[in-house]
């Protein structure tokens, strides 16, 4: 569970990849995806891997990225099942499976990279609400704590004598809710406190609250950009048309 | 200097300069308040009747749910503007009635540190999170960044400043929690029993920070605290509550020598006790003493 549990939590690593401006990033990782969702052979999934890997190996989030798509295995091989249940051919089953992997490791890329401040600053030059950035930010700022919180009611509940690995799936999900409600209040109880404290600080003083970084895409992310759609928007084009 | 700069940037936010004000110097003021929460008959405070001058440092004990949380926030506005209720009486601010300022408007003079740091901590940096309440006001990149610079130092936490919130310990978040709230440079600090998750040695660190801040800027402090041993040596008052209803109000020493305090559920200081002991049994010790160094100076002379 801890392990599970560490997986969500957000790293900082210094990487050439992580300095780049968050909309250079989050272009990359569109780039990727597209490519995923353009792939309908097996050398097409292998090269869309590829770079995602090997933008995954700059990071410096190989590991981390392997874990999220061991947790999509499972997903995949549901994908494959159903595929070759209507009767596709065992290798466009296997390619959809795995483009399925794909799509999932480009998202990871910017996901894993930027950290949620990025992601805020990101979200305000799209121009969204600031309720609804804010809200995004704090939700993501308190899955590891709520993590955590539903680590140590479990082992508060373990030591009352729960025992959460028997029985059938139907009684283990039942076994759960005597973690579910407390860890539910407490998120609640959490909510409350969180109002009184955004409203101390004056939240919402102004329609137009200022920041303390700015967006500032720099001579590498420049780079990083041209270099990235001088390599997709060929790869794209040969997946379509020539492959 | 830094005190001046304060004052500067009041009269900038618009606030008039003290002596201006017809509060008669007083920077809090409760005048007969009362208060009860919505489908509460029982009020959690009572004809509460308080003045608190610029710079003192109050210190408020009382056992659980005898008002000081209320009290507390019938200072920065969150009573009555997030829980209304039934309200007579006033509260005033530097000379404006709590009941008629925003909360963000009140926010610029009063910082408040929650119980909880965890829970006050918005954002995925601890810098980012040091300036949440300067963005919030609007003010310009280069004021913002100066001001974020200014709290971290005081607080010495320039080593955590890109660390996540999830990355710190429990003194560390505290840390963090009043850096964010002195950024905005208040004239009031309000700490609601800040050390209840600290160990002693973190514990007494962070008040020697209170003392620094209240001493260097000049910023009254009000400090709801159980452990008394801890603040005795730094408070210039001390509020005694019980039942919503502010019991001993005054000087240490004098509060300290009420009788009644353990019996209303008030843990008196070792110290204090100790004093209490001895001149049962002697009567001849001088004034209470607030720290190990007094006690030990009385006993030196009666030794003598």
């Amino acid at each position: 569970m801890q392990w599970i549990a560490q997986g969500f939590i957000f790293r900082r690593i210094t990487s050439p990849f992580h300095q780049l401006d968050p909309r250079v990033k989050l272009l990359v990782s569109i780039e990727l995806f597209t490519l995923s969702l353009l792939v309908g052979s097996l050398p097409e999934v292998i090269i869309a891997l590829s770079g995602i890997f090997a933008i995954a190996s700059i990071s410096k989030i190989l590991r981390r990225i392997s874990r999220t798509l061991t947790y999509t295995l499972f997903f995949a091989i549901i994908i494959f099942s159903i595929n070759i249940l209507v009767g596709y051919p065992l290798m466009d089953a296997f390619v959809i499976a795995v483009r399925f992997l794909a799509i999932v490791g480009s998202t990871s890329i910017f996901f894993l990279t930027t950290p949620p401040d990025e992601l805020e600053l990101v979200m305000k030059w799209f121009r969204l609400p600031r309720d609804i950035v804010f809200a995004f930010v704090t939700a993501v700022r308190f899955v590891p704590v709520l993590m955590m919180d539903a680590l140590q009611i479990m082992d508060a509940q373990k030591s009352r004598g729960l025992e959460l690995q028997k029985g059938n799936i139907f009684s283990r999900f039942r076994r759960f809710i005597p973690i579910l409600i407390p860890l539910i209040v407490d998120a609640v109880l959490r909510s409350g406190d969180l109002a009184e404290a955004m409203e101390a600080r004056a939240y919402g003083a102004v329609k137009k609250p200022t920041s303390l970084y700015q967006l500032e895409i720099g001579v590498w992310g420049k780079v990083a950009t041209i270099l990235s759609i001088t390599l997709i928007v060929p790869l794209a084009y040969l997946f379509l048309f020539l492959m | 200097m830094e005190c001046e700069y304060i004052s500067t940037l009041h009269i900038e936010r618009g606030m008039v300069p003290e002596e201006r004000k017809s509060n008669n110097g007083l920077i809090i003021s409760f005048e007969d308040r009362t208060y009860s929460y919505l489908n509460c008959k029982e009020p959690a405070i009572q004809n509460i009747n308080l003045a608190i001058s610029p710079g003192e440092i109050i210190l408020i004990a009382g056992p659980s749910g005898c008002g000081k949380s209320t009290l507390l926030r019938s200072i920065n506005g969150l009573i009555p503007h997030m829980y209304p209720g039934n309200s007579s009486g006033k509260v005033s601010i530097d000379g404006s009635s709590v009941d008629e300022t925003s909360i963000t408007e009140i926010a610029k003079k009063v910082g408040f540190v929650f119980q909880n740091p965890e829970n006050q901590i918005f954002m995925f940096s601890v810098e980012r999170d040091v300036a949440f309440g300067l963005e919030n006001l609007g003010l310009y990149h280069e004021k913002i960044r100066e001001q974020v610079d200014w709290a971290i130092q005081l607080l010495n936490i320039e080593k955590l400043v890109n660390r996540a919130p999830h990355e710190l310990s429990d003194g560390q978040k505290q840390k963090v929690a009043l850096a964010g709230v002195l950024a905005m440079k208040p004239r009031i600090l309000i700490l609601d029993e800040p050390t209840s998750l600290l160990d002693p040695f973190t514990a007494l660190e962070l008040v020697e920070i209170i003392k620094k801040i209240n001493q260097n800027l000049g910023v009254t402090i009000l400090i709801v605290e159980h452990r008394l041993d801890l603040l005795i040596n730094a408070a210039t008052r001390i509020i005694c509550m019980s039942k919503g209803k502010i019991l001993f109000d005054g000087e240490p020493r004098k509060v300290l020598t009420e009788k009644k305090l353990p019996r209303i559920g008030i843990g008196i200081p070792t110290i204090t006790r100790l004093h209490r002991i001895l001149n049962e049994e002697k009567p001849v010790f001088g004034k209470i003493p607030l720290s190990a160094d007094e006690l030990a100076t009385n006993l030196k002379l009666i030794l003598k």
